[in-house]
């Protein structure tokens, strides 16, 4: 069945992109490199992220570094408590709070001296903060265009929000200084083959887990919803409810990406949660086709890394911002689907095209033949 | 609830920034009956579908489904009561299969968490095919519903209600754009339903009205105008006179 083949290549298609980021490390034991892989691997998650929410649900979040950004503060707070304090006494405060005069630390900072509990927290405080959008948003039915500019007043207001409290969150300069991660023995360190083989287990995980939430029924809904809102309300489905559960999912993943993140750069900075990476994801996810979640974990990946190695290449100092525009104008030309568009365009498509005229031919010449063929199903 | 209507419009008026598009609309359908409202444009029959399926919220009046109050329900609470509508525009899932229009179209089970464990393709998926062969769209499952004829989504749609399986159909202009054939076809299915279901059709094709309706209700200025069978209709002169647009008229 035709079905069948394109589940099974898709698949195929799944599990080669996992098995090819899961065996970097064996070609290389670079530092350095394996460390920028694995940041363009959390890039690839965040992107698959808003893929979930834009790409199958047409839910434009331009505030999913929010998510990412909590997440990435919830794993900061937890290993900057477990840092050793060099200039700060036996209190043991973050260095931060010491130099702002804070003498006790402050109560919601207590838990995560638990790593269980900053892990947890990491994906549940994004969720949360999602939720809490999502309620107002969506109960009230606002859609399209309205839901990007509401998600992207909320990223300002957050940013603001975590450099003014700079007693609590180390403000402008984030919380740096963190000590390695230690967890079941393994210490993901920032330049390891662990955290690289992490991020990548997590990203593999994600695009299965994902796969099989958008190939279950309430995938399938949030399609329609995509497609034709107004119609999903019509057969009873509450769409406000599927909409809210598929933004709370990506908010989950991106919160689990943040996470990830800290471990890889070692510090939190509240230009996690900035414009400039939110519109980032949108460009990732754009590229690679916000359609596929393997196209846009790939997008985001390419794109990263193109931009990493032109702008450390010294012919392209001066011009590689100019060289990335013009291949993004490139793809929204001429591949609206993105990347795993032009799979589309060689394979699917065009015998999908045939497919139908024959179709509409033979069903014709049916007609003609017989006329009477409808009063015989009636 | 024996001698009780099926569906139940009491004085409905609805009003869009002064203007009333519906002003005290009276109207009582039967269980099983296929109605059919016609009436000039302007007449209001658009609107006397929305103020039922919840799209548009009445100023003032009563509507009773199968005895239950749904006049302040939401639109989606109103579906889940049994009550399934198809609009004059086409509206339908552009990027998806025929098959998974109707797999959406299928809801028995509502809830997020539910259908999360729920894949497609699932038991029912036959029963869907027929749907498909009813309509005669077998051919065309596995294409996506954005690259049908207009025809085609005009049958697509009917399917999609028939999938929805909802006791009361409404239905705004089910045969616009097709063609003859496909119109006579779309009578065919529309009178297999009654009976099992109930419908309201807004219709402007009279030769199509004639051929399912029993009971036609006649709209003029948001009221009813007239009620009855095809031929009570097409003589009465207040109905003549509506259709002339002119003017003039004192419907009382």
């Amino acid at each position: 069945m035709k079905g069948n083949r394109q589940t099974v290549l898709r698949l195929a298609a799944y599990a080669i992109f996992c098995i090819a980021i899961l065996i970097v490390p064996l070609f290389t034991d670079d530092a350095y490199l394996l460390n920028k892989f694995a940041r363009y691997i959390v890039f690839g998650i965040l992107s698959l992220a808003l893929s979930l929410s834009w790409g199958y649900a047409g839910i434009l979040n331009l505030g999913q570094a929010v998510s990412f950004g909590l997440g990435s503060y919830c794993m900061a707070m937890a290993l900057k408590l477990r840092t050793i304090p060099i200039q700060t006494g036996a209190t043991g405060l973050p260095d931060f709070m010491v130099w702002n005069n804070v003498d006790t630390l402050p109560w919601f900072w207590e838990p995560f001296r638990s790593y269980t509990f900053a892990i947890f927290a990491g994906v549940t405080v994004p969720v949360v903060v999602a939720y809490l959008i999502a309620w107002f948003v969506f109960r009230a039915r606002v859609n399209g265009v309205y839901v990007a500019i509401i998600t992207l007043a909320m990223l300002v207001v957050i940013n603001l929000l975590i450099i003014d409290q700079q007693k609590y969150t180390g403000g402008f300069n984030g919380i740096t200084d963190l000590t390695t991660l230690n967890l079941f023995g393994i210490a993901f360190d920032a330049y390891s083959a662990a955290l690289y083989y992490l991020a990548a287990i997590t990203l593999s995980l994600f695009l299965f887990l994902g796969l099989a939430l958008i190939s279950s029924k309430t995938g399938l809904i949030l399609q329609a919803i995509r497609d034709d809102e107004t119609r999903v309300w019509y057969f009873g489905y509450d769409v406000a409810a599927y909409q809210t559960f598929i933004f709370c999912v990506s908010a989950g993943i991106a919160g689990f990406a943040g996470m990830l993140y800290t471990l890889v750069m070692e510090f939190a900075s509240p230009t996690f949660l900035s414009v400039p990476i939110s519109l980032s994801i949108v460009i990732w996810c754009a590229v690679g086709g916000r359609a596929s979640l393997v196209g846009a974990a790939l997008g985001a990946i390419v794109v990263t890394g193109v931009q990493g190695s032109l702008s450390e290449t010294q012919a392209f100092l001066d011009t590689w911002m100019l060289i990335m525009g013009a291949l993004f104008i490139i793809v929204v030309l001429f591949l609206p689907n993105g990347l795993v568009g032009l799979v589309d365009l060689v394979t699917g498509k065009r015998r999908r095209h045939l497919a139908s005229i024959t179709a509409a031919a033979s069903t014709a010449a049916r007609q003609h033949a017989a006329p009477t063929r409808h009063d015989l199903v009636s | 609830m024996v001698d009780q209507a099926f569906l139940k419009l009491e004085n409905i008026a609805v009003e869009f920034g002064g203007f009333r598009a519906v002003d005290g609309l009276n109207l009582e359908v039967a269980k099983g009956e296929l109605r059919c409202l016609i009436g000039p444009n302007g007449a209001g029959k658009t609107t006397a579908l929305d103020v039922i399926c919840g799209k548009v919220k009445p100023k003032a009046g009563l509507i009773t489904l199968k005895g239950r109050d749904i006049t302040r329900l939401p639109d989606y609470k109103i579906a889940r009561r049994g009550v399934g509508r198809k609009f004059q525009v086409p509206s339908f899932f552009r990027e998806l299969s025929v098959r998974d229009n109707l797999e959406v179209a299928y809801c028995k089970q509502l809830s997020v968490f539910a259908n999360v464990a729920r894949f497609r393709r699932s038991a029912e998926s036959d029963g869907l095919e027929k749907l498909a062969e009813l309509v005669g769209l077998e051919d065309f499952l596995d294409e996506m519903a954005g690259y049908l004829s207009h025809g085609q989504t005009q049958s697509l749609e009917i399917a999609l209600l028939l999938a929805q399986d909802s006791d009361l159909i409404l239905m705004d202009e089910p045969t616009a754009g097709m063609t003859t054939q496909e119109t006579m076809h779309t009578a065919k299915i529309l009178n297999a339903l009654r009976g099992r279901h109930t419908l309201i059709v807004v219709e402007h094709d009279m030769a199509f009205v004639r051929e399912i309706s029993d009971i036609i209700t006649v709209m003029h200025l948001g009221k009813v105008l007239a009620e009855g069978r095809a031929a009570e209709i097409q003589n009465d002169p207040s109905v003549k006179a509506a259709y002339l647009g002119s003017g003039g008229i004192s419907h009382a």
